[in-house]
C-alpha cells in the first residue's frame, strides 16, 4: 500500500537529512505504530505518505514513496487527498469549518462529490465513529476525544484507503483514548484501511499495532517488525513489556492479558517482598494548601462541588478523573482564576483570589496545560531574562534553573521551536524563579515521550524534596504511579477518592498502572519497584 | 406538494434561503428611498421588524435588527443637532434662537447656530428617517440571513476567497478565546492580567498563536483536496481571462462616460452592460475549474420566490408611484403639513410582510447554537 | 531507476501577474470613479443629473468589480498556505473591528491590514483588506451598500502597504509609519464621499459643506473637505493617531512574527525530488 524506495530527506538549509534511505513496504490493511523520540523525524516520515514533505514544507526528497501507486513526485497532497487522510497532532488546528456536519463534508466538497454520496457518507461517518449525537454542535464546544474523533471523520468521508495519525491519543484521558483506539480498530478490521499512526503512549496502543516502526533519528536506520520483535530491544517501551523484559519473559507479552498469563511465577517471587512495600508513614511539613467546601460554578454548569482537600509540605499529589471532572478547575481556583462560588480556599496562609502579581507567584505556581501560553518572548534567552526581571533576580538566576531541569538548550531558540519536553521546562523554569512552595501542574505529561517522561519524574521528586507541594492534574497513570504519594480522583465536579497512592489506584480498572493490573492482587505499582525488590535476590 | 415547496408552519423547519432574504430586504431598501413620507417609513420599518420578529433564528446575529435601529436613530438624533447648529434657513416657523458664530472664511465661512426653524428640523427629520429606515431594512436581511449560509452561495470562481471567509469567520472566535488563555498565563506570571497594558501585552503571542495556525491549517487543508482543480482547456482558460479583463475595462469606460457625459448617456449605458455581461460570463466559465461540490444546499422553492417578489412588488410600485404621483410619497415640510398614508404604497408596504407568514420556521437548536458569543461562554465553561 | 532531479519554487501568496495587475488597474479605475464622481463629474453628465441615483449604481456595480478581481487574483495563484495566511489574518483584522467598536475611530484592525500588505506583498495585502472587510461586516452584521466601498478602499490600503518601497530597520518604521497615518486618512476621506451626494443634495445641510451638482470640481472639493472636517475628523484623527501609535509600539515585533512565519510556511523555499543516491541502505521488510 505505501512503499518508500531508498527515501532521504533533507530540508532546506539543514546541512544533514532527516531521514536517509528509508526502505519500507507497508502492506494494505495493517495497523503500523511509529515509534522514536521527540525530534526524531517521526513526524516528517509521517508525512512523506501524502505528499506534504517536500511539497507543503519545501526542501529535497531523493528516492521514491508511492502510495497506492501514486508517485508523491508527480502526486501534490491534493491529488492525494482520495487516498491519504491526514490527521494532525493538534485536531483544532486543521479545521477548516466550525460545525460538526460540515467539516465532514469539507473534504467530499473539495474533491467534487455527488451531493447525494456526500450525504450518505456523513451519515455513515457519524455513526461508524459515534458522533451522530454531536452532528449540530459547533467544533470549539467538543471535547478533546470528541474533536479527535471529528477529525478521523473528516478525512474518512473521502474513503482514503491509507490513514495517517499524529499521536491521536496523547491528550485524552484513558477513556477517551479507548474510544479513539476502538474506532481505529474497527476501520482496520472492518473496512481494512492501512493505519499509520505515531505514538508516544505505547502502553495505550503497542497491543493493536500489527507492526512497528522504530524511527531512531538522524543518522540511524529505520527498523520495521513485529511489535514482539521490536518491543525486546526497543528504546522506548511500555511498562508491562519492561516487566516482561525484567522477568525475562519469552515471547514478549504485549497486553496486561498476556503478561497476566505468565505472572504468577513472578507473584510467587516478590510475595516475600510484598510487607516492604507499605512504608506510608507521614513525613511531610506544614500544611501547605487547603480547601474546604469550595464550590465553583461557570454558569449553569458547577465545576466543583463542595471540594474539601488539603496537601502537606513535601507531598506529590495526582488528581485524576475523567476529562470534565473538575481537575483544570481545581488547579484554577488555587491560583485564583476562578472566584468561589461558596467555601474557602488557602495557599500558604491567603485566599487565591485576592492574591495579585508577586503576592501570587510567590505563593503557588501553575504550569498551564499547554506551556506555550506562558511564554512570550522571541528567543530562551529572553524569556529566561525577562523572569530574571519579574521576580526581581540576579541576571541568569532563571537560565540555570533551567539548565538544570533540561540541559543544552540554546540561547537564541525561538519558544515556540522547542520540542514537547523542553517546552515544559522552560514553563516550570519560569514558574520555580519566584521560588514558590506550591507547584501545580495541569496534564505535565502531554505530548512528552518517555525518556522526558523520565526526566520529568526525576524533577517532580526532587521538587518534593525541596520540600514544596506539588499538585499534578493528569491522565497519566503510569506517572501517577511513579510519582505520586497520595491520589485525588474527582468526578462529577466531587471527590470519590482520597488517599495514598497505592490504595487509590490498585484495583481500579480506570486508573491502575499496568504493572499493578499484571500482578495484583500484590500492591506494586512500577517496573522500578519490581527491580528493586528482586536485585538483592538475583 | 415537495416539503420544501410547503408554506409556513405547514413546512418544517428549514432555512430559507439568505439571497431570497436580501433581495426581499433590498426591495425594501428601493422602496425606501423613493419616498421621504415618515408614515410610510415608519410602515416599512414595523413591518419589516414584524418578519424579523417571527422568523429570526436563535443566534447572535439575529440581533442585528435592534443594533441597526438604533443606530438609525443616532443618525436621525445627528442630523437634527446638526441641522440646529449649522442651521439651513428654512422656512418661518422659528422655535428658538441659538447664539450664533460666524466662522472664518477658510472653513467656507460657515455660520453656527442662529435662529432654528420647524421646516428645517422636521426636514432633517425626514431626511434622518430615510437613512435610518435604510438601514432597519439591511439590519433585517442581517438579522434572518445566516452569514455561514450566504457564503455558502458564492460562485465557484470565488470558491478560493469563500474558503479565506470561512477561516477568518471560524478562527475570529477562537481568537477571542486566546486572549482570555493568554491574559490567564500573565496572572500566572506574576503580570498585570487586566487593563490596557495587559492586553497589549497579550496581543502578540495570540497574534504569534494566530500566524502558527494558519501554516497548520493549510497543511490540513491541502491534504484535504483543497484547490483540486478540473484541468481547463487553454482556450476557456484564455476565454476567462480575457472576459475578465473586458468586463472590468468595460465597466471602467461607461463609468468614465457616465461621469464626464461626453455623449449621450445610451453609450455609456451600454459599456456598462457590456461589463456586466462579460464580467458574469468570465465568472461563470473561470468557475469551470472549480471542481467542487456543495453539501446539502440551501433550497431555491416556492417560499423562496414568494419572499423575493413580496420585496420587489412593492419596490416596483413605488417606482410607479413615484413617477405617477410623486406628490403622496414627498414628506412635505415648507409649508408645515401632517403627511397623509397614500393608499397603494400602504398596501404595498403590507405586502412584504408576507414573508412572515408564508417562510418555513428557522430551525431551532441548528447552527444557530454555534454563533460567536454562545462559543465563547462555552470555551468559558470549558478552560 | 532514471528519475532525474526536478526543482520547483512555490511562490508568494496571490502573487500578482501582469493581467491579475490590469485587472487590479482596471478595477481600481473603476473605484476611484465610484468614490471621486461627484468631484470630478461634468455638470451634463448623466452621473451628476441624477446625483441622488448615482451612489445607488455604484453600490450595485462595484461588488460585482470586487467579485470580479478578487477571482481573477485567486486564479492567479491561490494555494492553500496564502488562503489560510489571507484569513487568518482578515480574521485578526476581523476580531480586532468589533473589539474597538468603531468608535472614535478606534479601529486596531488596520495595522493588520497594513503590516500584512506589507510582509506578503501587494496582492496578499489587498486581499486582507478586502477580506478582512467583508469578514468583520459578517461577524458583526455590518453588511450593507457600504461594504463594498470599505472593502476596495481597506484592499487599496493593504495594496500600498505591499507596494512601499524597500527599506529595513527604523527607517522601514517610519516608512510604515508616515503610509499608515496617511493611508487612514485617506480611508476616512474617501468613504465619506460615496454618500456624501446623498446626504447633502437634498439642500437641508449649510452649501458650504454639501455637494453641489455641477458645480465644478475645486467648488465640490473644497465643500467635500469642509464636510469632511465638519463631520469625520473627529474620526479620521484617531484612527490615523492609534494605527501611527501602535506601529511605532508593536510595528516591530509584528513584522517580525509575519516574517517568521511566512518562512515557516516556505513561500520561497524550492521543492527538490532527485534521484536515490546510491548507499549502502538497510532494508527492511
Amino acid at each position: 500500500m505505501i512503499t518508500f524506495d531508498d527515501v532521504s530527506i533533507t530540508y532546506s538549509g539543514a546541512t544533514q537529512p532527516v531521514l536517509s534511505h528509508v526502505n519500507l513496504t507497508i502492506p494494505e490493511g495493517e495497523l503500523v505504530l511509529v515509534v522514536g523520540r521527540t525530534g526524531s523525524g517521526k513526524s516528517t516520515l509521517l508525512k512523506c505518505v501524502n505528499g506534504l514533505v517536500p511539497h507543503f514544507t519545501g526542501g529535497t526528497l531523493s528516492g521514491r514513496v508511492t502510495v497506492a501507486g501514486r508517485d508523491t513526485r508527480t502526486h501534490p497532497p491534493r491529488e492525494l487527498a482520495d487516498v491519504v487522510g491526514i490527521v494532525p497532532q493538534d485536531p483544532m488546528s486543521g479545521f477548516v469549518t466550525d460545525v460538526v456536519e460540515d467539516e465532514l463534508a469539507y473534504g467530499m466538497e473539495s474533491l467534487g462529490l455527488a451531493p447525494d454520496v456526500m450525504r450518505r457518507r456523513v451519515e455513515e461517518t457519524l455513526d461508524l465513529l459515534g458522533l451522530a449525537h454531536l452532528r449540530n454542535r459547533a467544533l470549539m464546544s467538543l471535547s478533546g476525544g470528541e474533536r479527535q474523533r471529528v477529525a478521523i471523520g473528516a478525512v474518512l468521508t473521502t474513503h482514503p484507503s491509507v490513514l495517517v495519525l499524529d499521536e491521536p491519543t496523547s491528550a485524552l484521558d484513558p477513556g477517551a483514548a479507548e474510544e479513539v483506539l476502538a474506532a481505529l480498530q474497527r476501520l482496520v478490521h472492518d473496512l481494512g484501511v492501512t493505519v499509520l499512526m505515531a505514538e508516544h503512549r505505547l502502553e495505550r496502543v503497542v497491543q493493536y499495532a500489527d507492526r512497528v516502526i522504530v524511527v531512531g533519528g538522524p543518522g540511524e536506520a529505520i527498523r520495521m517488525g513485529t511489535p514482539d520483535e521490536i518491543m525486546i530491544d526497543a528504546p522506548v517501551a511500555p511498562p508491562v513489556v519492561e516487566l516482561g523484559r525484567l522477568a525475562g519473559w519469552d515471547p514478549l507479552p504485549l497486553s496486561v492479558r498476556d503478561a497476566r498469563r505468565c505472572a504468577a511465577p513472578l507473584r510467587e517471587r516478590l510475595e516475600p517482598f510484598v510487607s516492604d512495600l507499605s512504608v506510608a508513614t507521614n513525613m511531610y511539613g506544614d500544611e501547605a494548601l487547603s480547601m474546604s467546601d469550595a464550590i465553583v460554578r461557570h454558569g449553569h454548569t458547577v465545576a466543583l462541588r463542595g471540594i474539601s482537600i488539603s496537601a502537606q509540605a513535601g507531598e506529590i499529589v495526582a488528581v485524576m478523573g475523567r476529562n470534565g471532572a473538575g481537575k483544570s478547575t481545581l488547579l484554577g481556583t488555587l491560583v485564583g482564576l476562578h472566584g468561589l462560588n461558596g467555601g474557602s480556599a488557602s495557599v500558604g496562609n491567603a485566599a487565591p483570589a485576592s492574591l495579585r502579581g508577586r503576592e501570587l507567584v510567590t505563593r503557588v505556581g501553575l504550569v498551564p496545560q499547554d506551556p506555550t501560553h506562558l511564554l512570550v518572548a522571541d528567543s530562551v534567552r529572553d524569556e529566561c531574562s525577562a523572569t530574571d526581571l519579574d521576580c526581581g533576580l540576579a541576571a541568569g538566576s532563571t537560565r540555570r534553573t533551567l539548565d538544570r531541569l533540561a540541559p543544552g538548550i540554546k540561547d537564541d531558540t525561538h519558544p515556540r521551536d522547542l520540542s514537547e519536553g523542553q517546552r515544559l521546562a522552560l514553563a516550570l523554569a519560569i514558574v520555580l524563579a519566584a521560588d514558590p512552595p506550591i507547584v501545580l501542574l495541569d496534564e505535565p505529561t502531554r505530548g512528552l515521550d518517555y525518556p522526558a517522561k523520565q526526566q520529568l519524574v526525576a524533577i517532580l521528586k526532587s521538587l518534593a524534596q525541596e520540600g514544596r507541594c506539588v499538585l499534578l492534574a493528569t491522565h497519566d497513570v503510569e506517572l501517577a504511579a511513579d510519582v505520586a504519594t497520595r491520589v485525588i480522583v474527582l468526578a462529577d465536579g466531587e471527590i470519590v477518592a482520597d488517599g495514598p497512592a497505592p490504595d487509590v489506584v490498585i484495583g481500579s480498572p480506570m486508573f491502575a498502572p499496568q504493572v499493578s493490573k499484571v500482578l495484583s492482587p500484590q500492591p506494586w505499582l512500577t517496573v522500578a519497584q519490581v527491580a528493586r525488590a528482586l536485585e538483592p535476590a538475583s | 406538494m415537495k416539503p420544501q415547496h410547503r408554506l409556513g408552519a405547514a413546512a418544517l423547519p428549514r432555512w430559507t434561503h439568505p439571497v431570497a432574504w436580501w433581495a426581499w430586504a433590498l426591495g425594501l431598501v428601493a422602496c425606501v428611498s423613493r419616498t421621504t413620507n415618515p408614515l410610510l417609513h415608519a410602515l416599512i420599518v414595523s413591518v419589516a421588524g414584524w418578519v424579523v420578529a417571527r422568523r429570526r433564528p436563535e443566534a447572535p446575529w439575529a440581533n442585528s435588527f435592534a443594533l441597526f435601529c438604533r443606530l438609525g436613530i443616532v443618525v436621525i438624533a445627528i442630523r437634527v443637532v446638526v441641522a440646529m447648529i449649522l442651521g439651513g434657513g428654512l422656512g418661518d416657523h422659528v422655535l428658538f434662537t441659538l447664539p450664533s458664530i460666524q466662522l472664518p472664511d477658510w472653513v467656507a465661512g460657515i455660520t453656527l447656530g442662529g435662529p432654528v426653524t420647524a421646516e428645517a428640523l422636521l426636514s432633517a427629520l425626514y431626511e434622518g428617517a430615510v437613512i435610518a429606515a435604510i438601514l432597519a431594512c439591511i439590519g433585517a436581511a442581517n438579522s434572518l440571513a445566516s452569514p455561514a449560509r450566504l457564503l455558502a452561495t458564492v460562485p465557484a470562481a470565488l470558491y478560493e476567497v469563500g474558503v479565506s471567509i470561512v477561516v477568518a469567520l471560524s478562527f475570529a472566535p477562537q481568537l477571542v478565546a486566546d486572549v482570555s488563555r493568554v491574559q490567564t498565563a500573565r496572572r500566572l506570571r506574576g503580570r498585570p492580567h487586566r487593563g490596557v497594558r495587559a492586553l497589549a501585552g497579550s496581543a502578540m503571542p495570540v497574534f504569534e498563536g494566530a500566524l502558527e495556525r494558519a501554516v497548520d491549517l493549510a497543511a490540513a487543508m491541502d491534504s484535504r483536496g483543497y484547490g483540486r482543480t478540473r484541468p481547463m482547456k487553454p482556450r476557456d482558460q484564455f476565454i476567462a481571462r480575457v472576459l475578465v479583463l473586458i468586463s472590468l475595462i468595460a465597466l471602467s469606460i461607461g463609468v468614465y462616460a457616465l461621469v464626464d457625459g461626453v455623449d449621450g448617456s445610451w453609450v455609456s449605458w451600454s459599456f456598462v452592460a457590456i461589463g456586466i455581461i462579460c464580467a458574469m460570463v468570465g465568472l461563470r466559465i473561470a468557475g469551470r475549474r472549480s471542481i467542487r461540490t456543495r453539501y446539502r444546499p440551501d433550497p431555491w422553492a416556492l417560499p423562496e420566490w414568494l419572499v423575493l417578489l413580496s420585496g420587489w412588488i412593492p419596490a416596483a410600485l413605488f417606482i410607479a408611484v413615484a413617477v405617477n404621483d410623486p406628490a403622496s410619497l414627498t414628506g412635505q415640510t415648507s409649508p408645515l403639513q401632517w403627511p397623509a398614508l397614500p393608499a397603494i404604497p400602504a398596501i404595498a408596504v403590507l405586502m412584504a410582510a408576507l414573508p412572515g407568514i408564508v417562510t418555513p420556521l428557522p430551525p431551532g437548536g441548528g447552527p444557530a447554537s454555534t454563533g460567536v458569543a454562545s462559543e465563547l461562554r462555552r470555551q468559558e465553561v470549558l478552560s | 531507476m532514471t528519475l532525474q532531479t526536478a526543482t520547483t519554487t512555490q511562490s508568494r501568496p496571490a502573487h500578482i501577474g501582469r493581467r491579475t495587475g490590469l485587472a487590479l488597474a482596471a478595477a481600481s479605475t473603476f473605484g476611484l470613479f465610484a468614490f471621486l464622481w461627484p468631484l470630478i463629474g461634468a455638470a451634463d453628465s448623466t452621473a451628476i443629473t441624477h446625483a441622488s441615483e448615482t451612489p445607488w449604481l455604484f453600490a450595485v456595480l462595484l461588488p460585482l468589480v470586487i467579485a470580479v478581481v478578487l477571482a481573477d487574483l485567486a486564479d492567479g495563484g491561490l494555494d492553500a498556505k496564502g488562503i489560510a495566511l489571507i484569513g487568518v489574518l482578515s480574521a485578526v483584522a476581523a476580531a480586532l473591528r468589533p473589539f474597538g467598536g468603531g468608535h472614535a475611530g478606534f479601529e486596531p484592525m488596520w495595522i493588520v491590514i497594513i503590516l500584512g500588505g506589507r510582509v506578503l506583498g501587494p496582492g496578499a495585502g489587498f486581499g486582507i483588506g478586502a477580506i478582512g472587510m467583508f469578514a468583520s461586516a459578517l461577524l458583526t452584521g455590518g453588511v450593507g451598500p457600504w461594504l463594498a466601498f470599505q472593502m476596495i478602499a481597506a484592499g487599496w490600503v493593504g495594496l500600498g502597504a505591499g507596494l512601499l518601497p524597500r527599506a529595513s530597520g527604523k527607517s522601514e518604521l517610519a516608512l510604515l509609519t508616515v503610509y499608515g497615518a496617511l493611508a487612514c486618512l485617506a480611508y476616512g476621506f474617501l468613504l465619506n464621499l460615496w454618500f456624501w451626494p446623498t446626504v447633502t443634495v437634498a439642500g437641508t445641510l449649510p452649501a458650504a459643506i454639501s455637494f453641489i451638482p455641477g458645480a465644478g470640481f475645486v467648488t465640490n472639493l473644497g465643500h467635500w473637505l469642509a464636510f469632511c472636517i465638519a463631520t469625520s475628523l473627529g474620526f479620521d484623527i484617531p484612527r490615523a493617531a492609534l494605527t501611527v501609535a501602535l506601529i511605532i509600539a508593536a510595528g516591530r515585533p509584528i513584522l517580525n512574527a509575519l516574517r517568521r512565519d511566512s518562512r515557516r510556511a516556505a513561500f520561497d523555499v524550492p521543492v527538490t525530488f532527485r534521484a536515490p543516491v546510491p548507499a549502502s541502505s538497510v532494508h527492511v521488510q
